[in-house]
């Protein structure tokens, strides 16, 4: 369809005054060890390898840090990464400071570290800068503060947690932020993530479609600079979502466990195992991403609670994408063999509660079947709902941000409005709810 | 001996609170059990020595207290999670939970905020957005006061009053500070840039940029915004011009080609072969496209109904020439037909102007398509 107006739009760009391409930039990616780590940072084509950042490295013109955001690689118990952005795109130093404490002031924060930075491609000739800084060897339940960015240009103090020791505090409570499809709906998504910063979650939890078109540099300025007070704060994983387009842009601003794509790892009880849904070729579904998550599930057999997050939705009442056939076929059989506890997925713009399922059998509780929740109302334009599907418990076409609560008793998903109401309170059906 | 006994009873009571704990945690997983349950999570907490059991017990009766409502005994079992816990995050959460709340004094104001904002999304909401203004003026020191305001100009934008949201939003500026300040100011300069109403959004961008702790790097990337907004409404301008000038020419070209506005009403009356042939085919390209993307779907209907009327045009004047002339020469016909790519080209730039969808051709030119 876009292919019809292409003609008549030659000419039309206004795209402004790119800067030019810099030679020294090479795309294909490359590979580095993280120091004290035990692991590696990998960036992809669209992005030049990451590099170890010195002290002494150029300053640009403007080296303030912005666009600050947590993620992890490692174990979320001992690691974090920070990474951010500078108002120039030259600055090449990535440092970081901190100190165990809450609020520390910027004079206590006596331990510092290098970190790494690359620069990668968006749209046009533009070229970007990521910095990152990773700590390792923490302490599992702890709570730091820290500073991003060079001398004499760092950002605010900043306060973060590591995941708890589950085997030193067994009665330990998590809270993860669930939230999905923000995509060109940046107002609710700013209003969602100070009603999510109120609640003071753990980790977020996204479940695809930040952007609409990855590509875009400045789609992604506007989802992270709104959210920064809560992701400067809270790391946040993300499963790929379709509008993601495997582009550059968002592996290089994303740091996550593993291929960036197909992971698992534990957080609390918890272990949360991500799926790529739409990757480049679709046939990895079926195969080489299926198997991905067989492995991570025999992995985390153990686990007090499992649950899935992806992007398109195994069961959904949207009329505009609904259930996806493909994905009942090839990943639900797994879902069931592994008694997955919770599937969280987007896509569909909407807020939505199956009845616990097994294959196509709604069952009597959820303790023998799987609940798959749609959490796509992060700003998105809304989806409308089909009525009285089978497999459906609640489903709403509003906005909403949800929190996932786990102990090792509990585990307990509860949907709330951009004005703060809980969706449970028009339907206790929308709360989804699992004790052992 | 006594040792034993005290370790011995030591071990029972902490079973028997482990079991307690358990059982609240059922009776909190049903909505019918759940103030059975806060009871049973109080006690827990109360009992005395504490217990590890005891921090999670207070955090556990404020989050269910808080479910159904009861407030003030949320805040007072997550001020017991404060005095009580070492637990960083427990106690990160118990403060914000707490700040949350706020004090018992807002309680009413808060109900009727949430209220009034979810009865805005709901039907009509000008009664709701009038009777949020008026709880917002009357609460001025209401700690969640940016957001009422926000909540209430995103309202009146969307309800098509973009003026009344900025006047708003100009008002509450000038009565807030720090954060609050740089929020609503931030909101002001996006609704502006929404709403043509570039100055506006220049000139409180400077204002925010000239508080010390202003965050720039926000500032920078709204400024950018203000500036293709800038540029793209001169390209705007100029195709309208040239939509009108075409307009006017056509006009008049036919009017001199069939000597009357009579006879040239005649002329547009009859379809040319150009629209007998393009109806149809726009109408199935509209068609498909309604499967498929609504934003890409509304522009292409625009542009196809546009390219009819064009080409309609265009056929008439064709006609009207060959009537009085007897022939249409190449020059005639090459003139007309640039023209016609310049009428096409300017409407299609104004279909796609709207809903970021130029953003989206261009992405689309430069990098190819991507995924619905």
């Amino acid at each position: 369809m876009r292919l019809i107006i292409f003609p008549f739009l030659i000419g039309a760009c206004v795209r402004g005054n790119p800067q030019a391409a810099d030679p020294a930039f090479t795309d294909t990616g490359g590979k580095i060890e993280v120091p004290g780590c035990g692991y590696s940072v990998t960036t992809r084509e669209g992005a030049e390898a990451p590099k170890l950042s010195s002290p002494i490295g150029l300053l640009g013109a403007d080296p303030t840090p912005r666009l600050v955001h947590l993620g992890f690689i490692g174990d979320p118990k001992t690691s974090i990464v920070a990474q951010w952005r500078t108002v120039d795109e030259e600055t090449a130093v990535s440092r970081i400071r901190f100190a165990v404490g809450d609020d520390l002031p910027a004079e206590q924060l006596t331990q510092e570290a290098d970190g790494l930075d690359f620069r990668y491609k968006a749209t046009g000739k533009d070229i970007y800068r990521q910095h990152q800084a990773h700590l390792c060897g923490l302490t599992a339940g702890a709570t730091y503060s820290y500073q991003v960015g060079s001398p004499g240009n760092f950002s605010p103090v900043y306060t973060f947690h590591t995941a708890p020791d589950i085997v030193a505090n067994p009665d330990t409570e998590t809270v993860f932020g669930v939230i999905g499809d923000a995509r060109d709906g940046y107002d609710i998504w700013e209003q969602l993530v100070g009603l999510l910063r109120q609640r003071s979650p753990d980790l977020i939890l996204f479940t695809g479609d930040a952007v609409t078109i990855g590509l875009v540099q400045n789609e992604w300025e506007e989802f992270f600079g709104r959210a920064e007070p809560l992701l400067a704060r809270t790391p946040m994983v993300f499963a790929h979502g379709n509008h993601e387009v495997n582009a550059a842009p968002y592996y290089s601003q994303v740091a996550l466990p593993g291929d960036q794509e197909n992971f698992g790892f534990d957080y609390g009880h918890v272990h949360v195992t991500v799926a790529n849904d739409t990757p480049a070729d679709i046939s990895a579904i079926a195969g080489a991403y299926r198997t991905a998550m067989i492995d991570d599930f025999e992995r985390s057999r153990s686990a007090t609670w499992k649950v899935l997050m992806h992007h398109q939705p195994i069961w959904s009442s949207a009329t505009a994408h609904g259930s996806s056939m493909f994905l009942q076929e090839h990943w639900m059989p797994v879902i069931d063999q592994y008694a997955i506890d919770l599937v969280l997925a987007g896509h569909d713009h909407d807020f939505e509660m199956s009845n616990p399922l097994r294959a196509t059998a709604v069952q009597a509780t959820n303790a023998t079947g799987t609940v798959y929740a749609v959490v796509g109302g992060a700003g998105a334009e809304l989806y409308g709902i089909d009525e009285d599907l089978f497999h459906s418990a609640y489903a709403e076409s509003t906005y909403s941000a949800s929190t996932l609560r786990a102990t090792k008793n509990l585990l307990e998903l509860e949907a709330f409005r951009p004005d703060g109401s809980s969706i449970a309170d028009t339907d206790p059906d929308a709360r989804f709810t699992k004790t052992k | 001996m006594i040792r034993f006994v005290l370790a011995l009873w030591l071990l029972g009571s902490r079973v028997a609170v482990a079991d307690d704990y358990q059982a609240a945690s059922k009776l909190a997983g049903d909505p019918a059990t759940v103030p059975a349950a806060i009871v049973a999570f109080e006690a827990i907490g109360d009992a005395r020595p504490t217990t590890r059991w005891t921090d999670n017990a207070w955090s556990e009766a404020g989050r269910l207290a808080e479910r159904i409502g009861e407030l003030e005994r949320a805040r007072h079992a997550y001020e017991q999670v404060l005095a009580l816990t070492d637990d960083a995050v427990l106690r990160q959460r118990a403060r914000a939970t707490l700040a949350r709340l706020g004090g018992a004094r807002w309680d009413a104001v808060r109900r009727e905020h949430v209220g009034w904002v979810a009865e805005s999304m709901r039907g009509d909401p000008r009664a709701a957005l009038t009777a949020l203004e008026k709880l917002a003026t009357e609460q001025p020191d209401y700690p969640d006061r940016a957001n009422l305001w926000l909540a209430i100009a995103r309202g009146w934008e969307l309800d098509g009053d973009g003026e009344r949201a900025l006047e708003l939003l100009r008002a509450a500026i000038a009565k807030t500070t720090g954060r609050d300040q740089a929020q609503l100011g931030f909101a002001f300069a996006r609704i502006a840039t929404r709403g043509g109403e570039l100055d506006a959004a220049t000139a409180v961008l400077d204002q925010l940029a000239a508080a010390p702790d202003a965050d720039r790097a926000a500032i920078a990337n709204l400024r950018e915004h203000v500036e293709t907004a800038a540029r793209r409404a001169w390209i705007r301008r100029g195709m309208w011009f040239a939509v009108a000038i075409l307009g006017g020419l056509a006009a008049f070209v036919l009017r001199r080609e069939t000597g009357s506005w009579r006879t040239t009403a005649r002329r547009l009356i009859r379809p040319p072969s150009e629209a007998v042939f393009l109806i149809p085919v726009a109408g199935v390209m509209v068609a498909v496209a309604m499967t498929g993307n609504p934003v890409v779907a509304r522009a292409l209907l625009l542009i196809l109904g546009a390219g009819v009327i064009v080409a309609w045009i265009s056929g008439a004047l064709f006609e009207a020439h060959r009537v009085r002339h007897g022939q249409i020469g190449a020059r005639r016909a090459s003139a007309q037909a640039v023209l016609v790519i310049g009428a096409i080209g300017s409407v299609t730039y104004l279909a796609i102007d709207r809903d970021r969808l130029l953003d989206l051709v261009e992405e689309t030119v430069e990098h190819g398509p991507s995924a619905d």
